[in-house]
């Protein structure tokens, strides 16, 4: 019996991880942003990814992963900046219901690592205020495990840390900011390379946000540079092609689903503190693929 | 002798304060909108020779430098360090209103 776990695996979380975890500035926590990084300066942020899995078949699969998100961000002109993203997982576990009775399959370590390049292709600046729009261009290298075993043999290909594969992935982020919010929106494409007969189904990412500055209420009586705390509402729109298997695809991976993701945000001159929780509103998954449950997100950035 | 002191004393601040005025300049700066941008601008402009002191408006989205006593700064200066750091300068003049150049852009 397969116990294999077919969307949303390790890649579809590397990407959520690589969107949520590379930012610049206040920004939103799902997803990029369009603002700039100065030229010569560092951002740091990790983010710490708390998700819930499960489905209501007859194997009760349920899988949970902790994992961090590292991001490294360096402006190398006003306009291009290159962000270095690594993820590891502190667990991945897998529950299911097997004929032998209830097991449990977990793994941890290092995930692919992605690094891709952001430039300012259009920029409208005004006073309290900016438009832009950057694509986006990356590569996921196999950093991660993708052959680690446990005592019920080689763990299945989505419970991996890493996927054996070199993948690319790219897009477009555009934000309008002002001083009272910003808008933040994001279209991007994952092409998941091929890896011993097995490739990730693709992925396409819609993402949107609204961050309202709830404080200070009004910048009238205030001067300086003061912190500001935003309300954060952000939506993701996900669609995973089915999984890639020898000359055949897997009729139970892949899917679309929809998730809205409520947050708060402190920003400082030099630090941000974020979290958000991403709740499925809407969910297509392909057969039996496994769909999400929740996905927790804490964290923080710092500029040098 | 306290009055001396005093008038010694009021005469030290208005000096000081006068060079202060006199090494002092405003940026107006667009797509200057959240507290972290703000470092980014600050970054830059520590680079300039003889920066001092740099102050942050963001709700008014201008930025006064201070500079060092006989050092200058222009406005050519004050463009290269803001669009090095991500945004655009809209007016430059050296504090109390005195024109450093074109004022607008």
């Amino acid at each position: 019996m397969r116990t294999d776990i077919h969307p949303m695996g390790t890649l579809a979380l590397v990407g959520f991880l690589l969107a949520g975890a590379s930012t610049a500035h206040a920004a939103p926590n799902t997803f990029n942003t369009a603002l700039p990084v100065a030229e010569g300066q560092s951002i740091w942020r990790e983010q710490l990814v708390l998700r819930e899995r499960s489905d209501s078949g007859p194997m009760d699969r349920k899988v949970s992963v902790q994992a961090l998100g590292s991001v490294l961000a360096y402006g190398v002109t006003p306009k291009l900046a290159v962000f270095g993203v690594v993820p590891y997982f502190f667990n991945k576990e897998l529950d299911v219901t097997t004929p032998m009775g209830r097991i449990n399959r977990d793994t941890g370590g290092i995930g692919d690592v992605s690094i891709f390049g952001r430039y300012t292709a259009y920029q409208d600046d005004f006073i309290g205020g900016t438009f832009r729009i950057a694509p986006f261009l990356g590569v996921t290298a196999p950093t991660g495990d993708d052959n680690d075993r446990d005592r019920f043999g080689e763990l299945p290909r989505p419970l991996q840390a890493g996927d054996g594969a070199w993948d690319g992935f790219g897009g477009v982020v555009t934000t309008y900011q002002t001083l009272q919010y910003q808008v933040d929106a994001q279209l991007l494409y994952r092409e998941n390379g091929r890896h011993d007969g097995f490739a990730r189904g693709d992925e396409t990412h819609f993402d949107a946000s609204l961050q309202y500055r709830i404080w200070p209420r009004s910048l009238e009586s205030v001067s300086g540079t003061p912190g500001f705390v935003y309300a954060l509402l952000e939506s993701n729109l996900v669609h995973r092609e089915r999984d890639e298997a020898g000359s055949s695809t897997d009729a139970n991976s892949g899917g679309t689903q929809w998730l809205l993701a409520p947050g708060l945000q402190y920003i400082s001159r030099r630090w941000v503190v974020e979290g958000t929780v991403q709740l499925p509103v809407a969910e297509d998954p392909n057969g039996d693929a496994i769909a999400d449950d929740y996905i927790v997100r804490v964290g923080f950035r710092r500029n040098f | 002798m306290f009055t001396r002191l005093s008038l010694l004393l009021a005469g030290l601040i208005f000096s000081v304060a006068a060079l202060a005025a006199d090494n002092q300049y405003v940026l107006g700066v667009k797509g200057l909108a959240c507290p972290f941008c703000a470092y980014g601008i600050e970054k830059r402009l520590n680079k300039v020779d003889g920066v001092t002191d740099i102050q942050v408006d963001i709700g008014d989205g201008v930025v006064r430098v201070t500079l060092q006593e006989g050092k200058t700064f222009t406005e050519e200066q004050a463009d290269q360090a803001v669009k090095e750091a991500g945004f655009t300068l809209h007016s430059f003049s050296r504090a109390e209103g005195e024109p450093g150049g074109n004022d607008a852009y």
